[in-house]
């Protein structure tokens, strides 16, 4: 351990360059250039997917190393990364054919199943399976365990799996659908063309003076998920063959008997995203989006949980663009959207100027900023992101660069680890490391946050693999 | 491979360590620096909301001027409807407030302010840490109140400019999921440009300026220079709402080509009455056994992410069941819904505490309204009136609502739909009566109301399980139009 001293020169710029907890990632297919040089998913390509379905132990979310933390897992392990709950994000495109190995090393049936596309049926404990599947219709899918259901994807069989679609409709920019409602591809049309959406579309990157280039198709996922230790405990402890009657398991995962003292009954008391909370999930920019004004992205979540969850995010409405699968035809602008379980949502993000900061005519346009009485402008609010709080002690001094926005569960007890600790929960945000409307340095704000690829190093990233840009 | 010999495991990733460091971060997620800086990029307010609450009466002159005062928290217990316990409230007070309304009031008093003028909010926290997140209002982060992306309070003057009219809500952000849940929020209500301003003669919306001394004229506060109260709408699909005024097709409230800035009132539809829901649920559990704002409060160590401390502020009881919450008490805008779980009741905004409301005439008064009078729980109105309902859902439930009458829904969380061009994708709906409405943790919706014929009836609002899809309690609200 470091001592107080050593931490004087560190700042926000090296913290975000190794925030740990990237999800694993995987791309299957062939050429795919709506992920290249997406930094966001250090996805590796592969030709044919091979999972292990296995179990292991977590360390979740705390801030005291004498605090265990842990929760037990069934995990689906893929062969070339390490392991981690939930799987590992999966993109493919439109029209792929992917080719799947699966092997249960658990000692109850087990399955791989993705709602419409895939189903594995029941997998013996030792058995191998070999198939293949087409992944037919762009969007966002879970892919999980549906035996014994909900029990066996609960207990961590589950993750994402994103389908891109081939090439946008004819005359039009791409969205990430097959078949978008025009509620749908106008908002898409509309990114980068429309006088009330300066900057890019969705489909388009750009390089950066000094700072790192802005990927194109810019897409994060958080996958929701609820984790109970005494109850995973309990099922992972049954005598082999032994499976825990899925009402049971409802009943004391949702509705047990309510005691005040830490982790004692069998409620859930880790809230994550994509594996991570509180730090480990708003501080990385694998789930936390690092953007610009101007850089529309979009933001698929899902919900492999019980709980249903009310996604607030600060700073940008978002458009709701697909629930269930469906793309909406009447795509609302909200800052709050719920997810229940077994759900898929998309945000898509506008990334414009948060609305609010004084301009010139006050209705939400890019309009020119105001005159502050020192007699700089209102943005980029150059006072504000110059400060830093707290100014002492220095050690732990934050520059309020770049914009550092959150996005939570409004259902607030997702909002806790070990039935306290706020902060340590479901929660990401979104960031602003510049405006693309603005010339010279208020195009890219201080600290501009380094999401290097994965590769030799101190090896806290994950995953350990090449990621797709590298070659 | 089982629990007991899996050899498998994933670490959790080090805060502190040789090549990097991230406890600067990593402290501020849990334990954020108390505050009270000079507010960067300050501006000269020009909310003309207190001014006219003065004259009014219901306040005192702000100081300074423009200005909106907040402190937190106060705490309030509050005896239940059955008479059971005392529940412990958290809330906001508003020191300016003449009438005896200073006083702890639960929800707190319901913030307006008209689109484009420049907000002024003081607030104080005591005893700190606390903070005030303008829940939907979107400007700099130490403006939106999050202590882990800036800073709590301390003392701190919050600035904004409202772009988008519609129903928000304020509330603190430490500690959120104690703090709201023990009731530290109120409503926020962005009105037209020209509300307020309409309201003193001599007042000038479109340079946002109040002559010096302030004579109220014949417009209702909160009325638009018409004289009409008007929120946004596109309700050109719907022309049973009398009054609706649109604006340029591609540009919205702008004049054509995006240039100018057009008809104040572009955009918006006018209402006769204007119902506020707030639905929100308390677990009198926590309250009995968490009844301290610091509780489970934690602080970090010499070596953060090593020896931080979970449990060692006073008060704290060893509670740590904040992920485990259970209603039991149901309330629609303060007013106690007199139902044990599973049941059914109505509400009585006007009856006496602890039972009722409390509220005379069963209206929310002024003091507590910015100004503005005549806002009901429970629906009066007449045949061929506008009905506005805002509802907000601030309970940790999922809610379900059902009218018994068409209702147009207008907007969802401060944004119009179909209102361009941002809402050049999506539009206004119909909700056709008895046909149910799923709303969620603070989202909020409005709806207009035009009944033809005479209605004796209730709206249904169904507190469903976060955890599980459970009824936990029914609450009926009144509707009556004749
Ligand atoms: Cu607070
Ligand atoms: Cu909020």
């Amino acid at each position: 351990m470091k001592d107080q001293k050593d931490r004087l020169t560190l700042n926000r710029r090296e913290f975000i360059k190794f925030g740990a907890g990237g999800m694993a990632a995987l791309v299957v297919g062939a050429k795919m250039p709506w992920i290249l040089d997406n930094e966001a998913f250090a996805a590796a390509p592969v030709q044919s997917l091979n999972f292990t379905i296995t179990d292991a132990i977590k360390d979740m979310a705390t801030h005291n190393t004498i605090n265990p933390a842990q929760c037990y897992f069934w995990v689906y392990k893929e062969a070339t990364l390490p392991f981690e709950v939930p799987g590992p994000h999966i993109f493919t495109t439109e029209g792929t054919i992917v080719n799947i190995t699966i092997t249960n090393s658990l000692e109850q049936p087990h399955a791989f199943f993705i709602p419409g596309l895939f189903d594995s049926g029941p997998i013996a404990p030792g058995q191998t399976v070999v198939k293949r599947f087409g992944a037919r219709t762009a969007g966002t899918y879970l892919y999980y365990d549906n035996l014994n259901d909900p029990v066996n994807r609960v207990m961590g069989l589950h993750g994402a799996f994103i389908v891109m679609p081939k090439a946008p409709k004819r005359g039009h920019k791409f969205t990430p659908y097959s078949s978008p409602t025009p509620g749908v591809q106008a908002l898409f049309d509309d990114f980068g063309t429309a006088q009330w959406w300066p900057g890019l579309a969705w489909e388009q990157g750009a390089t950066n003076p000094e700072a790192r280039p802005t990927p194109p198709f810019r897409q994060y996922i958080w996958l929701l998920h609820q984790a109970s230790p005494v109850l995973f405990r309990e099922v992972g402890s049954l005598p082999a063959g032994e499976i825990m009657e899925s009402a049971e398991f409802v009943q004391k995962f949702l509705h047990d008997a309510f005691v005040p003292t830490r982790e004692t009954n069998n409620i859930p008391n880790y809230f994550t995203i994509s594996g991570q909370s509180g730090h480990f999930a708003h501080n990385t920019p694998y789930i936390c989006p690092n953007l610009r004004v101007g850089e529309p992205c979009v933001i698929r979540l899902l919900n492999a949980g019980l709980w249903t969850h009310s996604m607030h995010i600060h700073a940008n409405h978002v458009y709701i663009t697909s629930i269930k699968g469906v793309v909406q035809e009447n795509p609302i602008w909200v800052d709050v959207f719920n997810i229940e379980p077994l759900d898929t949502v998309e945000y898509v993000n506008p990334y414009m100027r948060p609305p609010d900061v004084p301009n010139e005519r006050g209705i939400g346009r890019a309009d020119a900023p105001r005159t502050t009485l020192n007699g700089g402008p209102t943005w980029p609010p150059n006072e504000e992101l110059a400060m830093l709080i707290p100014s002492a002690p220095a050690g732990l001094a934050v520059q309020l660069s770049p914009l550092c926005y959150p996005m939570h569960d409004h259902s607030e007890p997702s909002q806790t680890s070990q039935g306290g600790n706020y902060n340590m929960g479901m929660i990401s945000g979104m960031n602003f490391i510049g405006d693309r409307g603005v010339a010279g340095p208020g195009s890219s704000f201080p600290n501009q946050p380094l999401i290097d690829p994965p590769g030799p190093g101190p090896g806290v990233f994950m995953p350990a693999v090449p990621p797709p840009w590298f070659d | 491979m089982a629990f007991q010999n899996t050899p498998n495991h994933i670490d959790r990733q080090p805060v502190v360590g040789a090549l990097f460091d991230e406890s600067n971060e990593f402290v501020k997620m849990f334990d954020p620096p108390t505050a009270s800086p000079v507010l960067p990029e300050r501006m000269t307010p020009t909310n003309p909301v207190p001014e006219v609450m003065a004259a009014v009466g219901v306040g005192r002159l702000p100081a300074p001027a423009n200005t909106v005062h907040r402190q937190l928290l106060a705490r309030l217990p509050k005896p239940t409807w059955d008479g059971v316990k005392n529940i412990q409230f958290f809330v906001f007070t508003d020191p300016d407030l003449l009438g005896g309304f200073s006083a702890p009031q639960y929800p707190a008093a319901t913030i307006r302010v008209p689109r484009g003028v420049i907000f002024h909010g003081q607030t104080t926290g005591n005893p700190p840490p606390h903070t005030i997140h303008w829940h939907g209002i979107e400007p700099t982060p130490l403006n939106d109140g999050v202590g882990h992306c800036s800073m709590e309070i301390g003392s701190y003057l919050y600035q904004w400019q409202p772009n988008f009219i519609g129903t928000y809500f304020y509330h603190c952000h430490r500690n959120t999921v104690q703090h709201f849940e023990f009731g530290l929020f109120g409503l926020l209500i962005i009105e037209p440009p020209d509300t307020y301003f309409a309201s003193v003669v001599g007042a000038n919306f479109q340079n946002q300026t109040l002559p010096a001394t302030i004579t109220l004229n014949n417009i209702p506060v909160g009325a638009c220079s018409d004289g009409l109260r008007r929120t946004a709408a596109n309700t050109t699909a719907f022309p049973q709402f009398p009054g609706f005024i649109s604006g340029d097709p591609i540009f919205g409230v702008t004049g054509p080509g995006g240039v100018g800035v057009g008809d104040p009132r572009a955009f918006t539809v006018p209402y006769d009455v204007e119902a506020i829901w707030v639905l929100d649920d308390r677990d009198s559990i926590w309250s009995d056994l968490a009844p301290n704002e610091f509780t489970t409060f934690p602080t970090h160590g010499a070596i953060p992410g090593d020896n931080d401390q979970f449990n060692n502020r006073p008060g704290a009881n060893g509670f740590f069941a904040f992920n485990d919450f259970n209603a039991d008490y149901w309330f629609v805008t303060g007013v106690p819904v007199p139902a044990h779980k599973g049941e059914t009741e109505t509400i009585d905004p006007a009856g006496a505490p602890p039972r009722g409301g409390g509220l005379p005439g069963g209206l929310i008064p002024a003091a507590l309204n910015s100004g503005v009078s005549g806002s009901q729980i429970a629906i009066n109105a007449t045949v061929g009136q506008t009905i506005l309902v805002r509802c907000l859902d601030a309970a940790y439930n999922k809610t379900r609502i059902t009218f018994p009458v068409d209702v147009v829904i207008i907007a969802w969380d401060g944004r119009a739909l179909g209102v361009p061009p941002f809402g050049r994708y999506n539009h206004a709906f119909l909700l056709p009566a008895n046909t149910p409405i799923t709303t969620s943790t603070a989202r909020r919706f409005d709806g207009l109301i035009r009944a033809t014929t005479p209605v004796n009836s209730f709206a249904k609002v169904e507190f469903l399980e976060t955890r599980g899809d459970d009824i936990t309690v029914t609450a009926r609200i009144p509707i009556v139009i004749s």
